[in-house]
């Protein structure tokens, strides 16, 4: 680690320095790239400059304005997703450093001291990859649209206010609404394994994403999805088409793929209590499955 | 498409003489469509009976420990088959079926996994990749298991377990040392699987759904497991310290017994249980 540090120290001396005080360090990357969607992935070294409290996506900034490998090489600049920089969007969702994490969210400081001197990026590793670190999460949305993660109040005339929540309600429901659909939930369950369909050259749009649709829905829907679906069943106009939430639910793909490794709640972003949502979801398709089986 | 061909008066077949082939999608399998209820009744098995039947099985095969040179277990494997010809089916409905039930879809469900535990180790992660461990070994223990002991496993050379002889039989196969250190793998990947289920089982079923109820859950399951691991070495332990003379003059008295019963007249009363010499 020194002896890296001291020959940058005198390649910067060799090019003047920047003078800022920090040159003495830098952050190595290693960002497992791919070119276009369903091609060769390979690896690619950058070296930036360090400076404090930086995060994965000042990081990526720095690599983008140089474009060069480490080697020296002019490269394309490294494509990655992201928007609102504070962990609320969760669209810059990567694994960094072998693990699903947000990237504005992770410090550089502290992953060097985590893991070591090296940060290694990888896009989601569950969802077909468009570029680089860009990914396509059509799935992710699939599922909560599967589950009808929405409260039902479209229509033509005014519905009038609605019925109001208990603040014990209301307290059970927040940590759920945190949601932001970043993924990390879904990338660390070993339930929910990848689907990438591929169009072909003989069919339509409309085919290809019915196709696509129908593999998606075979696939276990998700944490998130159950999460969401537990939110709005719990919501007192949400609560009006629970039976179609429960239908998506112990249809294919449903809660009964869940395996309990609860990987979900240990890496979610927020917090969110995932595996009560889970347990709950199990318990309101037992009872519905039990209604269903006797009330038909 | 017949609309486009009646307004342009056109023969379609004619117009598309090599038509693109209809993309037709696989209509969902019977696996597939009653998924939740293949799954659920999957978990089901694995505590009624599947679970339970490893319970007695266990507690049972634990009373060799009585130290009485096998009659309290003769005596156990005397009840169990009191049933006679009733045996066979319900060892078939109760025990068999179930037990390939959950082994076929739990082979299903491990295929459809992908087990991270290498980049996340945490320890329900750790558990989930062990559950499907242990339910391989236990899946290939249990066959070797009655292929060995149980009279079906006799045209394969098995079937060493005579159930007049319980004691005697079951210590003479588990007496060569890899066969005692199988049967002990064996016996506590049973055990894990088991007692790790009942507590996933209770997720599943949504009987626990707290963060909180599922710790007590959990320590619930961790002293089943212990229990049950307990009885299984103790069982495996004490049936190969049986002195297998001792225990064959017991079950030879304990055959005596049961003709005597079953002479009609020979209303004698029971000789007494002859004290072993020390």
């Amino acid at each position: 680690m020194i002896k890296a540090s001291e020959t940058v120290v005198d390649a910067d001396a060799a090019h003047g320095g920047h003078g800022d005080g920090n040159a003495t360090r830098t952050v190595r990357v290693r960002v497992l790239r791919q070119d276009v969607a369903g091609g060769e992935s390979y690896w690619e070294r950058h070296e930036v400059a360090y400076e404090p409290n930086m995060n994965v996506i000042s990081v990526l900034q720095k690599i983008a304005a140089s474009a060069k490998s480490q080697d020296g090489r002019r490269v394309a600049p490294v494509a990655w997703d992201c928007c609102c920089l504070e962990e609320v969007c969760g669209s810059c969702t990567m694994l960094i450093n072998g693990r699903t994490r947000m990237a504005c969210s992770s410090l550089v400081d502290r992953l060097m001291a985590e893991d070591g001197e090296e940060i290694e990026l990888r896009p989601m590793s569950k969802f077909p990859v468009v570029r680089d670190l860009v990914v396509d999460r059509k799935r992710l949305f699939g599922g909560l649209e599967k589950v009808k993660a929405w409260v039902p109040v479209e229509g033509s005339y005014d519905l009038g206010p609605g019925p109001r929540i208990s603040p014990e309600e209301q307290e059970d429901a927040y940590p759920l609404s945190t949601c932001m659909s970043c993924g990390c939930c879904v990338e660390a369950c070993p339930q929910y394994t990848k689907v990438e369909v591929v169009r072909r050259d003989d069919e339509t749009e409309a085919e290809f994403e019915k196709r696509r649709k129908a593999a998606f829905n075979a696939g276990f829907v998700g944490p998130h999805a159950v999460s969401q679906a537990m939110l709005f069943n719990a919501h007192p106009t949400g609560r009006m088409i629970a039976d179609e939430r429960m239908e998506a639910l112990t249809r294919q793909g449903g809660i009964q793929m869940c395996g309990n490794a609860q990987n979900c709640v240990a890496v979610c972003p927020k917090s969110i209590p995932l595996t009560r949502s889970i347990a709950r979801a199990g318990r309101a398709a037992t009872v519905w499955a039990i209604k269903k089986l006797f009330d038909r | 498409m017949p609309v486009a061909a009646a307004t342009t008066g056109r023969n379609p077949s004619a117009a598309q003489p090599s038509p693109r082939p209809i993309v037709s999608e696989p209509s969902p399998s019977f696996l597939e469509r009653h998924q939740f209820l293949i799954y659920r009744l999957f978990s089901l098995a694995g505590l009624i009976p599947v679970g339970a039947f490893l319970v007695v099985h266990l507690l049972t095969n634990a009373s060799i420990l009585a130290g009485d040179d096998g009659r309290t277990f003769q005596s156990r494997v005397d009840m169990i088959h009191s049933l006679g010809p009733l045996l066979v089916p319900i060892e078939w409905a109760f025990i068999f079926l179930p037990m390939l039930f959950h082994a076929a879809v739990g082979f299903v469900i491990i295929a459809n996994g992908m087990p991270n535990v290498g980049s996340y180790p945490y320890v329900g992660n750790v558990r989930y990749t062990l559950q499907r461990a242990s339910g391989m070994i236990a899946f290939a223990f249990i066959m070797w298991h009655i292929i060995q002991l149980h009279w079906l496993g006799k045209p394969f050379g098995g079937g060493q377990f005579d159930p007049h002889h319980a004691a005697s039989t079951a210590a003479e196969a588990l007496q060569p040392t890899l066969v005692a250190i199988l049967y002990a793998i064996g016996v506590l990947s049973t055990v894990y699987h088991f007692s790790n289920g009942l507590w996933t089982l209770g997720i599943t079923w949504g009987l626990w759904t707290s963060p909180a109820a599922m710790r007590r859950a959990n320590a619930v399951s961790v002293v089943v497991g212990l229990v049950l691991a307990a009885a299984g070495l103790g069982a495996l332990g004490g049936m190969r310290s049986v002195d297998v003379s001792k225990a064959r003059e017991a079950e030879t008295w304990s055959e005596k017994q049961k003709r005597a019963v079953t002479v009609p007249g020979a209303a004698v009363a029971p000789t007494p249980i002859p004290v072993a010499p020390h």
